[in-house]
């Protein structure tokens, strides 16, 4: 029994110390600073991604924006991939992380959507089910040390009810009138907490979408793995629709008064 | 380590053939009811999720209840001193209350006896939750070994039943050093088993990190003729010593009798109240601190003597 | 060359993939002689960013009894499922709700069996026994728990549970010559000491703020005594015994 209580209740590591000769708060250590950080990363590294998703509550329903870039690490690969998803009549969900494993959880998504049509019982998926079976299918994912590699936001309108929510590779939810995923987070989502919160039923539809724009805008200047071509999808009592790629005016003159990065001399 | 992973993962391990979202479906019938909450022993061996990782162990190990890593999230409550003793007139048992998670004091009032039967004692060092659960767990077998045989089982038999279950987890990161103390048909018993597997039969243990402390005053005042009042005293004695010397001990004191007729909590004592005032008006107190204050009293540097007046 | 071996090419999974995050904020319980009260905050975080300003960790699952959770979001609100999940089958079962001292031991088998991949989930049950008194379990993350009268854990646990050591326990406290020490506080003392808790932890902790959820559960018999002057409380559910349960909240700051 070894009887230092700094040890206990964790494996032994037979390997070495074998008998815990080492001072009490003095192990031996291996690894980076944080060990929950250095889980986070490498070996199952997701390879073609997607960068932020934004979206907002307005009056009508829901907005999400996601540009169509896929990287490969730093480069830009695929520039035409759609990260907007519609399913069934109320739903989109927005994906960021792992464009391949997006593409698996649409196929599970319309495997699921054929079997409910098929069932023909007068019930409809809504975003709120659909919330609820990705969270369960992330979450399940994540406990067999195999994830979906995603950040997902869904967003939704069905029976006069407007609904957002999260959903990421460890099988976290929650929701909120502003919800961005990746850089975003960082970036976008104070931009959107600002122009948002405590608006949710007075921004008209022209005024959402300019919203998202100049959040989008944003993001294309600071994060390097974002594309000016993007898509927006707006879900209201009118239905789904995703909009066509899209651009945006933007401007670089302010780009002569940055300092500390380039080659200039003051 | 795959056939350990094998054996207690159930049908779930690394399978990819399951539907998409399945976390554990095969429910027993058991879980319907209450069964005490341990439904899912009813098939006799429970059933634990492991990590579907090569090194279930390893990964245990990353994850939880590093005291030097802070960055390691999960802490897992641990018990820190406890006594047993066999004497004369029984077995006395006398433990702490601290728990700690890192250098922070999670409890000072845990309950580190676990009173598995009236007849039966068994003591918390090591992970609070592998203590608390395996010596439930025990004291379900032992009542069924009653039920089967007709008869009280052993303490020799429980501590073997407790050893070899524990020893079937060796490896995944079970840590638990306990006594089972008892009464049976050769009278009074001690037996300390631990999360290694060893069990050992013995007239005197000290388990944790303020064991050593506990032996320290334990072996200089151990008789076998100890009368009850002296083998309380002494039981107490030595746990005031390992919760004042040890940092990860302290907080209070409770002490258990064994006798013929099953144990008896004797009482909790205050382990600061201890050092200055002692145990108060109870059988084998010194009617004094256990502070060695009181002994010094004019002779320390701290509080030295009068200065002769100067002529 | 070594040859990979052929279980590992069968099941090609990942070594290093983290599963566990940290999402912040405090919970708290607080037990007294005839009620009980659960509280905890509404912000869920990860690192420095916050995620949302509402997401419950406070949860009712019988009539008299709540439990609050802590810790990893996700593991936290699959616990809970799986949680009424166990007592819905023990109600079609036994045709009644599971009592207290049952539920916390069925949280502690629930929370064992995963010993080895734990949930990452501080839990405090708080609720009313079946002798009536007021009741707070605490649980570490695989199960080992104790009965009590107050607890608080999470990310403010150590601002927190000093603080209520002094003045539900008056740890370090003498009584004025002649008096004595309450050993159970009136409710109307126990809500400002948790909404103090909650507003002192607002300021010196990062992770926790933006709301405040606080459940109390009545014995039965017990009158509103205390409850008056309170604004905005929400009766949840009244038992055939008289068991009552409410919910209050309140804002936090959001900075």
């Amino acid at each position: 029994m070894d009887h230092f209580p700094t040890n206990w209740g964790r494996p032994r590591n037979d390997a070495f110390d074998a008998y815990a000769t080492y001072p009490i708060h003095q192990r031996p250590y291996n690894g980076p600073k944080d060990t929950f950080a250095d889980g986070v990363q490498r070996t199952q590294q997701p390879i073609v991604t997607g960068t932020s998703v934004l979206a907002i509550k307005y009056k009508d329903g829901v907005m999400m924006a996601a540009d169509n870039l896929a990287s490969y690490g730093s480069l830009a690969r695929f520039k035409d991939v759609q990260r907007l998803h519609q399913v069934g009549n109320y739903t989109v969900i927005g994906a960021g992380g792992d464009m391949s494993d997006f593409q698996y959880i649409q196929y599970i998504l319309e495997e699921l959507s054929i079997d409910e049509i098929s069932a023909q019982d007068g019930h409809e998926l809504g975003p709120i089910e659909i919330h609820e079976y990705m969270s369960q299918l992330m979450y399940a994912r994540r406990s067999k040390m195999n994830p979906l590699w995603n950040s997902l936001l869904i967003g939704g309108f069905k029976d006069g009810k407007r609904f957002l929510s999260y959903v990421d590779l460890l099988g976290t939810t929650y929701s909120a009138s502003t919800l961005a995923t990746g850089y975003g987070a960082f970036i976008a989502q104070p931009l959107l907490r600002k122009a948002v919160e405590g608006r949710e039923d007075v921004i008209t539809e022209e005024e959402a979408r300019k919203i998202l724009e100049d959040s989008m805008r944003v993001l294309f200047y600071r994060d390097a793995r974002s594309m000016n071509k993007f898509q927006i999808a707006t879900i209201s009592s009118a239905g789904v629709s995703i909009s066509d790629s899209m651009q945006l005016e933007t401007a670089w003159s302010f780009a002569e008064n940055i300092r500390g990065y380039g080659a200039q001399t003051q | 380590m795959n056939s350990i992973l094998q054996r207690y993962s159930g049908s779930n391990a690394g399978g990819l053939s399951k539907s998409t979202i399945d976390e554990d479906n095969d429910f027993s019938d058991a879980m319907w009811g209450s069964e005490a909450g341990f439904g899912t022993l009813a098939k006799g061996v429970p059933g634990f999720v492991v990590p579907s990782v090569p090194d279930p162990a390893a990964f245990l190990r990353l994850h939880t209840d590093d005291h030097a890593d802070p960055s390691c999230r999960i802490k897992i409550q641990h018990g820190t001193t406890t006594l047993a003793f066999r004497f004369q007139g029984g077995v006395i048992v006398a433990v702490d209350s601290r728990a700690t998670a890192g250098s922070y004091v999670a409890s000072g009032t845990v309950k580190k006896v676990i009173e598995i039967n009236p007849y039966l004692l068994g003591t918390m060092a090591g992970g609070a939750a592998d203590c608390q659960y395996w010596e439930t767990y025990l004291g379900m077998h032992c009542r069924l070994h009653e039920l089967r045989n007709r008869e009280r089982i052993s303490v020799s038999a429980a501590s073997k039943y407790l050893s070899n279950l524990v020893y079937s987890y060796k490896g995944m990161g079970l840590s638990m050093g306990t006594m089972i103390c008892g009464w049976d048909k050769t009278g009074p018993a001690v037996f300390y088993v631990d999360s290694d597997g060893t069990r050992l039969k013995g007239d005197l243990f000290s388990v944790g990190s303020g064991s050593t402390f506990a032996y320290g005053v334990l072996d200089q005042g151990y008789r076998w003729d100890l009368t009850d009042e002296e083998a309380q005293e002494l039981g107490r004695r030595s746990i005031y010593a390992a919760g004042h010397r040890d940092a990860f001990s302290g907080n209070t004191c409770n002490l258990y009798h064994v006798k013929e007729d099953g144990w008896k909590f004797i009482g909790n004592y205050d382990i600061t109240k201890l050092h200055y005032e002692g145990p108060g008006d109870v059988a084998g107190s010194p009617g004094h601190g256990y502070g060695y204050d009181m002994r010094v009293e004019g002779r320390s540097s701290a509080n030295p003597p009068e200065a002769p007046a100067q002529a | 060359m070594i040859m990979p071996d052929m279980d590992s090419l069968a099941h090609p999974q990942e070594r290093r993939f983290n599963p566990y995050t940290e999402n912040g904020g405090t919970i708290l319980a607080i037990a007294g002689a005839d009620f009980s009260v659960i509280a905890g905050d509404t912000r869920q975080s990860e690192g420095y960013s916050i995620q949302t300003r509402y997401a419950p960790k406070v949860f009712r699952l019988t009539d008299r009894a709540v439990l609050a959770v802590n810790g990893f979001a996700a593991d936290g609100n699959m616990f809970v499922k799986k949680v009424k999940q166990r007592l819905e089958w023990y109600h079609h079962a036994h045709a009644k709700d599971m009592p207290l001292r049952a539920i916390a031991r069925l949280i502690q088998t629930m929370l064992y069996a995963r010993r080895f991949f734990p949930y990452y989930v501080y839990n405090i049950l708080g609720g009313i026994e079946e002798d009536g008194t007021g009741a707070v379990y605490s649980f570490d993350p695989v199960g080992s728990y104790e009965r009590e009268a107050c607890r608080a854990a999470g990310a403010a646990q150590s601002l927190v549970q000093p603080f209520l050591d002094n003045q539900i326990y008056f740890k370090n406290q003498e009584a004025a010559q002649g008096t004595s020490h309450p050993s159970h506080l009136p409710l109307e003392t126990v809500l400002s000491i948790v909404i103090d808790s909650f507003t002192s932890a607002t300021e010196r902790h990062i992770e926790v703020g933006d709301g405040l959820e606080i459940f109390i559960a009545l014995s039965k018999g017990r009158t509103l005594q205390g409850m008056e002057s309170i604004r905005g409380l929400q009766e949840l559910t009244v038992t055939e015994d008289g068991e009552r349960l409410f919910v209050m909240r309140r804002d936090l700051k959001k900075d």
